[in-house]
């Protein structure tokens, strides 16, 4: 077969492919993430690359402009390669970010996405308020049993359980027999002095291994988020309750959709649950694989991980078919999944160490919302409470000791970048501070990493649409007033706002807000404020009658609470009862790892959680419709913008 | 046994159709419609000062898709609106027209704007009652022949229309340059229907000259959607919703000879009865199901349907 | 009255032991919140609880049957004032007056009439549900005749109206089994009434010439023991009915009122047929459960029961369009065939962009139980498959020349499967309704 050759600029990454390979397959094989949410269906038109050298066979599309074609722009995915070619990945298709987070990490202030809003040692705020009784899903006893006499002649296995369980209550414990063969000349061998790990298999204690002297102080553990966009990890240290550092990477099922459901659909076919699951795979295993090397520990050290995600990604993540989940009445395998050796999934630790999933509540609320209500401590609270994940999903919970309700509101892409023309996730370059003075029609901007932008991420956007609407130049019902600026103007797409001259941004293109990306976002926020408006009324309360109101996910922090309740994507409560929790899915997963507690509790919580269905409540539709205007249709709603805009 | 008593905390707005030549336009007669405090026909809660109203069509083409049934009692002045209007008021007494610019469709005539301007001016100058005037319904050719029939008509204190969400600026525009009041319509959405009010009220339109249109289904067409959202609407009116205080206007007649039980003939469906009264049955049930929805002005168009609905009006409107 | 999930939620046992078939305790509350289960399902609830319960939950107005078997018609029972607060649960039923002062052959071409009064729309069978036989001759042997004429001709349910107890009992003797509806207790005959109510276990009407009667009255006979009760409040004008019997129905609902929380039934007559059928719709609407009248055409029937459906549709269903192929504008071989579901606010969301944007089309509604593009492709609602059996359908081989579909930009990735399905090229249309003007105008062309 012919072959040929690649180069992908600027990181000069080459891959030998098969004649007539897309460049998108190409691109993943050569290890370059390429911006591509349909699928490599030629659809979404994100995959833009040039062609700097040697021939190509390219699909005409519309999605390119005249004059990026002219420029040598082709689409990825709809193009295939032939001989030696060399390929240059514009910044505005570069899936990256990830060195700049890392570069973070190392200064131990991931959480959440990007913002390096707290310690990660501490975990957020709220989260340091719920203290559980040390008991971490492994842990090493350091035991010197003494050797057997002709009087105390209980066998070796024996022995040890007698050593363990001085002073300490554990009813059920067991051994696999691969440990149980080595036992006696290990004994032996060091002396009577060994170190046992003990792991929490549900109500089982399991002694994980048995290993000559003592090594109770190397005992690691990871906590890992699988999000839709983004995997997050924490590497901690199991004895001393200590975060070391923490990495972040995009989940690379990515490019093979960017929902939920996109991916369910495509582990239908043949051989691609396969695939969904071996990617998501090893970037765990590389994220855990440079903490490791990072904190000069070895794979070996690393005897357990807690995972958090949602349903779907817990599915893909344990290679279990997630089909069903997406189809009426919508049923998961298993809400619990049983702890298992993560070896048994490919997760490269050591390799008796085990894998805890967070419960799950139903096929469309996962592990990462159980972990998240147990680090806001919405379970805890005397009245009622909310819980508002801002992600793809969009879940929100509600209630307090007594009860939880929760439901997910399906918000799309778009607060991670999704859907948007210049949208990009939270990444450096992203615009994430907008304003609007209207006197000189000028705006300022406030990107992360404070270099020239290069997108706009979500709470940017948030930010944009508040600041045109109070500026004047948008109307309620999302559309732009022309003539009320001369940064309005008729693009290719519809009106657009100018956001950035191509001059002073990254990609040498005005960066634009489109009206389209505004209906988009009007969507999103109408679907959480809506979503939370029916589970509020299925329980017969109100939004006054709220205590607290948790926001979490990776646009969280960087929220400003008066901008989105401007536009209606929030309730209109005084802000002190907003607290922004970041990425709590990872802070409620870490909880999980140290504490046999909090696992428990997040049983309990997954376990007590009544899921809502809003496709099944019938003035759901009517709320949602309600909540396609800026605020909202009722203003009354929402008092203080009212008051604002008259 | 007490009485069932609601107390409502607002009511509908009142509007006034037509101008007298003491108000600066040549009518002879005016129309008020809505200023109920209460649900339709309650008079034990409320006061009910105005009666629904009954706009007659008049078209400004020969209509392409009238059954026979219903284009019998006009005869010979289908094709001609000044004829056409005439015939409306002075043989079959009504005392609302609504002027229907069909022509001016690109699928019909593509009639100019100009065109329909002289159509309107002459209809205003042979009858003396208050007008409604509507375009063809399509948005985009809409915002050219409103804005030319709305100056035709300036001073008159017409009811145009109609507005919808891509248009609505150009003839909110138009409406308020020449005094006139605007029919706002959505897609059978409370939401929708509640947003267009909201902008038109933004663009300094008084919300006082605002008619909401529901959209209209008929009769096993979507009637029941219509009826439930004009139920709510009235409902948040008497609640005090501003926003949704408008009268509502029902383009009965448009739907309902649209109808195949109001227009198939005896030999398709022997089993339905025959076809000269099954028409105008349809129009007056329908019509007299939005009255009890709370519509203020039905727009109709057989004569003898609208007779009948008349009389079903004069019955409601007894207190006891 | 009625108790909000939460409230039921306080009574339970808290447990989660899903022994109910719920997940959770409060899904179990919710779902007694919205009628959707019963109580008994719960094993571990206190006595306390269940009283506390259940006594909020006694209807307001109480269901009453009448006939047997397959022509059965329950009426009452309703929960709300306006649809789109819930749902009306019992269709109004429509009854046709029969005199037994007719001519015997007379009765039996009427009855016959009635018995053809039915309908088909929309899938489902419309036709009235009673026959009213009246003792306008004042002669029990008339009335038995005409009674035994409509028991044989018809299956119908029927109201059995005198003032002559012994008539109305010899009348009973013939259809009691049948369960007919006895018309009516009044001030001086309630206790004679109320005997053959009791005694053959029909129904009855209490019939009072204004509320305050019929309050008095309704008290009288509910306490002398008769459960299954209509009320009727007398005829007067149009507008007088209607604010009595909106009354009747607030006080019901509203204020818990019992001696009026029972069904209510009307009898429209007028010289003119449009104005009979004008009273009679607007009682459908405004708040009667049994409507009888003399009319009889179908021409004058086949609008009431459409109405009657209408209202009586459930609001909280999705709303939907009717699946099949639109024609926007006056289409040709040469048009452009577009393709989404049946979700009305989707439906008219992509009709008048089409329409905007000038270029005649058909619109090919699939139906996907009137969900959104994206929740019915999600949930599997709108497939490659089901595309490709509403094009064969709607037979879009023989109105086009072409054989290219387009499809919403929100599911481009069932492209390749609806090619191979449909052995049509697969065009991606845009996500958005607005951008189907400029799609149609420059793409497609």
């Amino acid at each position: 077969m012919e072959k040929c050759k690649i180069i992908f600029y600027p990181w000069k990454k080459e891959v030998t492919v098969p004649s007539g390979t897309d460049l998108l397959t190409a691109a993943i094989r050569a290890g370059v993430n390429i911006y591509n949410s349909c699928g490599g269906e030629g659809v979404c038109g994100r995959c833009k690359v040039i062609v700097r050298k040697g021939e190509v066979i390219t699909e005409p599309t519309g999605r390119l402009s005249a004059k990026e074609k002219k420029k040598g722009y082709v689409l990825a995915c709809r193009t295939t390669c032939k001989g030696r070619m060399e390929i240059e990945v514009p910044p505005e298709s570069r899936l990256e970010g990830l060195e700049i987070l890392t570069e973070e990490a190392k200064a131990k202030r991931l959480v959440g996405l990007y913002t390096p809003a707290e310690e990660v040692e501490k975990g957020p705020e709220v989260a340091l308020e719920r203290v559980f009784t040390h008991g971490p899903l492994s842990t090493k006893l350091y035991l010197e049993p003494s050797p057997p006499t002709l009087e105390d002649n209980v066998g070796d296995l024996e022995r040890v359980y007698r050593e363990i369980r001085k002073g300490r209550e554990i009813p059920i414990m067991q051994m696999g027999l691969a440990n149980i063969k080595k036992l006696s000349k290990l004994l032996r061998d060091s002396s009577w002095k060994v170190t046992a790990t003990l792991g929490n298999r549900n109500e089982t204690t399991e002694v994980v291994l048995i290993e000559p002297g003592d090594t109770t102080n190397k005992n690691y553990g990871v906590a890992v988020d699988v999000g839709t966009t983004t995997i997050v990890a924490y590497l901690v240290n199991l004895r001393e309750r200590q975060v070391l550092g923490a990495k972040a990477c995009y989940n690379p099922q990515v490019d093979f959709g960017e929902d939920v459901i996109s991916r369910i659909i495509f582990a239908q076919e043949k051989d691609r649950l396969e695939k969904l699951h071996h990617v998501v795979i090893d970037a765990i295993n590389n994220l855990i694989l440079g903490m490791v090397m990072e904190h000069n520990l070895t794979l070996n050290d690393i005897n357990g991980v807690a995972c958090a995600g949602n349903t779907t990604m817990i599915h893909l993540l344990l290679r279990v078919p997630p089909e069903y989940l997406r189809k009426e009445p919508y049923v998961s395998t298993a809400g619990f999944m049983p702890v298992i050796r993560a070896a048994e999934v490919g997760i490269k630790i050591n390799p008796r160490g085990l894998l805890c999933c967070i419960p799950g509540v139903s096929s469309y609320v996962g592990g990462d919302i159980t972990a998240g209500v147990l680090a806001s401590g919405l379970d805890d609270l005397s009245t009622p409470g909310l819980f508002i994940d801002l992600g793809t999903n969009g879940e929100v919970v509600l209630g307090n000791k007594d009860w939880l309700v929760c439901c997910s509101t399906s918000a799309g892409p778009c607060f991670e970048g999704g859907g948007i023309k210049w949208g990009i996730r939270a990444m450096k370059g992203a615009i994430q501070r907008v304003e609007i003075n209207p006197s000189k029609d000028k705006v300022n901007l406030c990107t992360i990493g404070k270099g020239k932008p290069k997108g706009i991420c979500g709470a940017g956007l948030v930010d944009c649409v508040a600041e045109l609407m109070k500026s004047g130049r948008l109307n309620r019902a999302g559309k732009l007033i022309s003539e009320s600026s001369k940064r309005i103007r008729e693009g290719e797409d519809g009106w657009e706002f100018l956001l950035v001259e191509s001059k002073k941004s990254l990609v040498d293109q005005d960066i634009v807000i489109t009206e389209t990306d505004i209906k988009n976002l009007i969507h999103s926020k109408g679907a959480i404020y809506s979503g939370t408006e029916v589970l509020l009324k299925r329980v017969g309360l109100s939004f006054q009658d709220l205590e607290q109101v948790f926001v979490a996910g990776g646009l969280g922090t960087a929220l400003d609470v008066e901008k989105a309740i401007m536009i209606g994507l929030l309730p209109d409560l005084p802000p002190e009862k907003f607290t922004f929790i970041g990425n709590s899915a990872i802070a409620g997963t870490r909880m999980c790892l140290l504490s046999h507690e909090a696992m428990r509790k997040a049983e309990k919580i997954a376990g007590k959680m009544t899921y809502v269905d809003l496709s099944t409540e019938p003035e759901f539709m009517n709320n949602y419709t309600a909540s396609l205007f800026l605020p909202h249709t009722d203003i009354n709603l929402f008092p203080s913008v009212k008051k604002l805009i008259g | 046994m007490e009485k069932a008593t609601e107390k409502w905390a607002s009511k509908v707005n009142q509007l006034i159709i037509g101008a007298t030549q003491k108000e600066g336009g040549t009518r002879n007669s005016v129309i008020k419609v809505g200023g109920a405090t209460t649900l339709p026909f309650l008079h034990f809660e409320g006061v009910i000062p105005n009666s629904p109203v009954i706009a007659m069509e008049v078209w400004d083409m020969e209509p392409p898709d009238w059954p026979a049934v219903l284009k019998e009692p006009f005869g010979d002045v289908l094709g001609d609106p000044v004829e056409w209007a005439k015939k409306c008021v002075n043989e079959y007494g009504a005392d609302f027209l609504c002027l229907r610019l069909a022509s001016t469709h690109p699928d019909t005539k593509n009639n100019s704007p100009e065109e329909a301007a002289t159509t309107v001016k002459k209809v205003l100058e042979v009858v003396s009652v208050p007008l409604m005037i509507i375009g063809c319904n399509q948005a985009e050719k809409d915002t050219e022949v409103i804005p030319a029939v709305s100056e035709a008509a300036r001073g008159e204190n017409c009811l145009v229309g109609i507005a919808v969400e891509a248009n609505y600026k150009t003839i909110t525009a138009a409406c308020q340059s020449d005094g006139h009041s605007i029919i706002a319509e959505s897609p059978i959405d409370i939401n929708l229907a509640k947003q267009l009010n909201i902008l038109i009220s933004d663009m300094s339109f008084p919300p006082e000259k605002i008619i909401m249109h529901p959209a209209t289904g008929a009769l096993g067409y979507g009637l029941e959607y219509t009826y439930s959202i004009m139920e709510r609407s009235r409902l948040a009116a008497l609640q005090g919703d501003k926003m949704m205080s408008m009268p509502m206007v029902n383009f009965v007649g448009q739907e309902v000879w649209r109808a195949k039980e109001a227009k198939a003939s005896e030999q398709e469906v022997p089993e339905w009865g025959p076809i000269a009264s099954r028409g105008p049955l349809w129009e007056v049930t329908t019509a007299v199901s939005y009255l009890q929805a709370g519509a203020d002005i039905l727009v109709m168009c057989h004569p003898k349907a609208i007779d009948s609905v008349k009389k079903v009006i004069e019955e409601l409107m007894k207190k006891e | 009255m009625a108790l909000t999930g939460l409230e039921i939620y306080k009574h339970l046992p808290k447990t989660n032991c899903k022994k109910c078939g719920f997940p959770t305790c409060l899904a179990f509350a919710m779902a007694l919140a919205g009628k959707k289960t019963s109580l008994d399902k719960c094993p571990d609830i206190t006595e306390e609880a269940k009283l506390a319960l259940e006594s909020a939950s006694q209807p307001p107005m109480a269901t009453v049957t009448m006939g047997v078997g397959e022509n059965q018609v329950e009426v009452g029972g309703e929960t709300v004032l306006f649809r789109h607060e819930k749902t009306f649960y019992h269709p109004c039923a429509i009854g046709i007056t029969l005199s037994d002062s007719l001519e015997k052959e007379k009765i039996i071409e009427r009855i016959e009439k009635v018995n053809k009064l039915k309908f088909e729309r929309v899938g489902m069978f419309l036709q009235v549900n009673l026959i009213a036989i009246s003792n306008e001759s004042n002669n029990p042997d008339k009335f038995c005749d005409a009674v035994k004429s409509a028991t044989e001709k018809s299956n119908l349910p029927l109201i059995l109206i005198s003032n002559n107890p012994q008539a109305l009992e010899a009348g009973l003797k013939i259809c009691s089994e049948r369960k007919p509806l006895i018309y009516s207790a009044k001030e001086d005959n309630r206790e004679a009434m109320v005997d053959l109510a009791k005694k053959y276990s029909c129904p009855l009407v209490i019939y009072g010439k204004n509320l305050e009667e019929l309050d008095s009255l309704s008290q009288k006979v509910v306490a002398s023991g008769v459960k299954d009760v209509v009320l009727d409040p007398g005829t007067r004008s149009l507008g007088g009915s209607v604010q009595d019997f909106t009354q009747l129905r607030r006080l019901a609902l509203k204020r818990g009122y019992r001696p009026f929380g029972y069904p209510v039934i009307t009898f429209v007559n007028g010289s003119d047929p449009y104005q009979e059928v004008s009273m009679a719709a607007t009682f459908v609407a405004k708040y009667a459960n049994i409507v009888v009248l003399d009319r009889i055409e179908p021409e004058e029937i086949l609008p009431l029961v459409t109405l009657r459906q209408n209202i009586y549709t459930d609001p909280q269903k999705p709303i939907m369009v009717e699946p099949k192929l639109y024609e926007v504008g006056t289409p040709n071989e040469n048009s452009p065939l577009l393709v989404t579901t049946n979700f009305s606010l989707t439906f008219f969301t992509v009709q008048p962009e089409i329409e905007a944007s000038k270029v005649p089309s058909y619109l090919l509604i699939v139906e996907a139980e009137g969900l959104s593009v994206l929740t019915a492709w999600a949930a599997e609602k709108f497939t490659p498959e089901g595309i490709a059996e509403a094009m064969k359908k709607a037979e879009v081989e023989k109105k086009l020349s072409h054989k290219k579909i387009i499809i919403p930009g929100y599911v481009a990735v069932m492209k390749a499967k609806l090619e191979d399905e449909s052995g049509w090229e697969v065009l991606v249309g845009p996500k958005e309704g607005s951008g189907i003007p400029k799609y149609l105008k420059g793409t497609w062309q």
